[in-house]
């Protein structure tokens, strides 16, 4: 058979426009507002309560209870032991997952259409009537000081939590690490007490599945009568400084984990598409220099990300590789180098192109999955921001120049100013 | 269920099509039937290093990431015992883009020294970051060079061990491309706003003048039944003890795969599971526990596993499975317990086709499989299994001649 000429690649289109449905909203009677997309297609549900409350709050020797307070609610309510409410979601195939970041902490609830009017009062019953028996909180917490020694163990989690609490500082909550003397002074007072004064701060609902009128109403009804709390959550401001490169020095370790950044900016700053794009193409997608230098030229590494944190008040910024040892020193250099060349040598149409393309593509698959778009919608919320970013955002990808992107890039990413970890 | 059509090209590359015209995505997925499990000792890990490898340049695309990104599109793959299956996903618009690349590399991989060996430092590195530098990291290594001692799923994915990656030549490489990366050992799904009459062109057009294979695959050397316990104690630094106990069963599609698979459901599913309850929220000695199967085609493991409380020890904990075991043996599983697993198998399939890329994966594995409706008929055939059949696969199954046994202990260096 004669072979098709293939050196030509066929011809291809850039989406121009891409739809961003906007969720519906409503306000239960006790004021608390929920956000929905309705996707008839799909039989299932997904129901998240995120309530604006960090993950560590009050004092430093009782970081855990907020953690624990989440874990414990399957634990046991009034009306159910915790045997009776792992028996029941699991008959209902219904998943509760915690919600816990820096700045919200929250439950979610997955499950068919079918079964949601039966699992939906059970889920309610977790926010105000968990009791948290002693027996249970007591395997928790063994539990816990476990995975903690475990996680401890593994050099790019000790290199993350290093990054945090010097990036953050050692006394704010962020930067908190978590020890076995946490878990020992954690007792059930610590959870009545949050559970009771602090968890459900200002929160909001994000709704997404086959969910109809029938359904809604459920939702009013149950969550309606939820007892919130009002709170004022002070935004922390972050400022870059000079830092004295950390490293845990582990013998045995075949690796080292790197981790290098520094603080960024808001969404809402007029910097913040530039600073992100310039973040794509350093180490943001797998065409990136990063990965291109590092992993496909060099092989020093199964992979080299940077990427950025979202957090309210400001973003910040960490690039990722676990690296042969012996070129520890020498992919720093590299990582530095490659931001030095992106800053001021001129970008190549080609890649401009692909980058361009790429994250067009990107944001359109983002949005292609019904399902997702409400947790899209979330992210974009929590931080102050509506759904019109995302129209901005595809509009500052069709017409950005390279200029502006090096500018900013030089702006804000200084080395003397960067984080640095090394464990291994 | 899953709606799809099929045609088989000439040159045997079987084409599944499933239509999805909510979305403005495309999938295309490729399948290779090939996967650890035809790797031969000495040259293990070599299935999913060549996986590495086809991301390099074929001969008219010198960066396979980049042209793809260039359309709007990503992809990635992956590698197990049994297949290799690669993903694109991009705006459906460009589909066609995403036929040249396949075809391409299908066709004409060039395999250049450059990217041999750059990819194997990375697997190299790959191997370091997953198996090495993590606690417990290497357990699966030992578990399988215990329980098989002729099948290729005695090692895993990512090889048996680094030297094995050092020394794969040229020939090794080029061996491997010829014999498994051809039409009639691949099966290719297109999903998306797409449809058929499209892709039955474009499948022509691309792939229909790839020749197919000419070098016959291997027989795969098969595991001869277990007539006794094995064990093997393994010291590690680690915070804690922990065991892994496994039990031959029959492979994907055999009389028994899906009561194993039940089995394992009722004891190990969830929170409410028997083992979980049993061991961890009423017992002082495991911290956690699981149960599951590997899901393999040929013969493979079903796998009890569980991470000690401090202090505790794995005879203690062997002893204290045992026990929940064989109590289930001779029990009788409730109504309520059907239902519950019934419920899962279904929500599970539920949440797992939210994702049209899922969708075009399960349709590829079950066509390869041999037949794509297997994706359906073996979740119907798994909620009407009895509970006496279940019971009886248990008796079969959890036999201590059956079993292997790995005791992970903690030792401070």
């Amino acid at each position: 058979m004669k072979l098709l000429d293939r050196s030509l690649p066929p011809g291809f289109k850039i989406p121009e426009h891409i739809t961003f449905p906007t969720p519906h909203k409503r306000t239960l009677r006790n004021g608390v507002p929920l956000f929905f997309i309705h996707t008839p297609e799909i039989n299932a549900i997904r129901l998240e309560i995120n309530a604006d409350t960090p993950a560590v709050l009050g004092k430093e020797e009782k970081k855990l209870a907020p953690y624990f307070t989440l874990h414990m609610l399957l634990e046991g309510t009034i009306n159910r032991s915790a045997a009776e409410l792992d028996d029941f979601f699991d008959t209902y195939a219904s998943e509760v997952e915690i919600i816990s970041t820096f700045e919200h902490q929250g439950l979610s609830l997955l499950t068919t259409k079918k079964h949601f009017s039966k699992v939906l009062p059970v889920f309610r019953e977790l926010m105000t009537e968990a009791v948290f028996p002693e027996k249970e909180l007591a395997k928790r917490k063994s539990q816990k000081s476990l995975s903690l020694s475990i996680l401890h163990k593994k050099s790019s989690n000790r290199a993350s939590q290093l990054f945090r609490k010097e990036l953050f500082g050692a006394f704010h909550p962020f930067g908190q690490i978590s020890e076995e003397k946490d878990v020992d002074a954690i007792q059930r007072d610590d959870l009545l007490n949050f559970y009771s004064n602090d968890l459900w701060a200002n929160p909001e609902i994000f709704l997404t599945g086959n969910v109809t009128e029938a359904e809604l109403d459920l939702i009013s009804e149950y969550l309606g009568n939820l007892p919130t709390i009002k709170s004022h959550v002070k935004l922390s401001q972050f400022t870059n400084t000079k830092h004295q490169r950390l490293v845990e020095d582990r013998q045995k370790s075949v690796q080292s984990s790197l981790r290098i950044g520094c603080h960024l900016i808001s969404k809402n700053h007029p910097d913040y598409f530039a600073l992100w794009i310039f973040n794509v193409f350093l180490g943001g997608y797998f065409g990136s220099r990063l990965i291109k230098n590092i992993r496909e030229d060099k092989g020093h590494t199964y992979g080299i990300y940077s990427s950025i944190g979202s957090l309210k008040a400001s973003d910040y910024w960490i690039i990722m590789a676990d690296v042969i040892k012996e070129h520890t020193e020498e992919v720093i250099e590299e990582i530095y180098k490659e931001i030095h060349k992106l800053q001021y040598e001129k970008i190549p149409l080609d890649e401009l192109e692909t980058v361009r393309n790429y994250l067009v593509g990107n944001l359109l698959s983002n949005f292609s999955s019904s399902f997702e778009l409400i947790s899209r919608f979330k992210t974009i919320h929590q931080a102050g921001l509506d759904f019109d970013f995302f129209d901005n955002q595809l509009a500052f990808i069709k017409t950005f120049t390279p200029e502006k992107i090096q500018e900013i890039g030089i702006k804000y990413l200084q080395r003397e100013q960067m984080v640095e970890v090394i464990v291994g | 269920m899953i709606n799809y059509q099929q045609f088989v090209l000439d040159n045997g590359l079987q084409v599944l099509v499933h239509e999805d015209h909510s979305s403005k995505m495309a999938v295309l997925n490729i399948l290779y039937k090939v996967g650890s499990r035809n790797e031969i000792p000495g040259k293990t890990g070599l299935a999913h290093y060549f996986e590495h490898l086809m991301f390099g340049s074929s001969k008219n695309v010198p960066v396979f990431d980049s042209a793809l990104e260039r359309v709007g599109g990503s992809c990635n793959a992956f590698t197990n015992t049994d297949i290799t299956n690669y993903y694109i996903t991009l705006p459906a618009v460009n589909i066609e883009t995403a036929f040249w690349l396949e075809s391409d590399r299908m066709l004409q991989l060039n395999l250049s020294e450059k990217t041999i060996e750059t990819q194997r430092k990375v697997v190299i590195e790959e191997f370091k970051q997953r198996y090495l530098n993590q606690p417990y990291g290497d357990v699966f290594h030992h578990i399988r060079n215990l329980a098989f001692d002729t099948h290729p799923y005695q090692w895993p994915t990512i090889g048996r061990e680094i030297e094995d990656i050092v020394n794969y030549k040229r020939e090794d490489v080029e061996e491997f491309y010829f014999t498994h990366y051809r039409p009639d050992n691949a099966v290719m799904v297109v999903a998306g706003d797409v449809t058929l009459d499209q892709i039955k062109q474009l499948a022509e057009k691309w792939f229909g003048d790839i020749p197919s294979g000419k070098i016959p695959k291997k027989p795969i050397p098969q595991e001869m039944p277990q007539r006794a316990k094995k064990i093997l104690t393994v010291e590690a630094d680690v915070p804690t003890d922990a065991l892994y106990k496994v039990f031959h069963m029959p492979g994907k599609l055999h009389e028994g795969y899906l009561q194993a698979d039940l089995i394992t459901d009722i004891l190990g599913f969830g929170r409410s599971s028997i083992l979980e309850q049993h061991l961890v929220k009423n017992g002082d000695v495991f911290a956690s526990v699981g149960a599951y199967i590997f899901g393999t085609v040929d013969p493979g493991l079903m796998v009890f596993s569980g991470k000690m409380e401090k202090g505790q020890k794995t005879d203690l904990a062997e002893k204290a499975l045992n026990e929940v075991l064989e109590e289930f043996i001779h029990s009788t599983i409730s109504e309520n317990t059907l239902n519950k697993v019934k419920n899962q198998a279904e929500a599970m399939k539920t949440y797992e086709s939210i994702q049209l890329l899922n969708r075009a994966m399960s349709l590829a594995y079950y066509a390869h499989l041999g037949n794509a409706d297997y994706y359906q008929t073996e979740y119907e055939k798994k909620t009407r299994i009895p509970s006496d059949s279940i019971l009886d696969w248990s008796k079969e199954l959890l036999k201590e001649e059956n079993a292997s046994v790995v005791y992970y202990k903690s030792i401070s260096k």
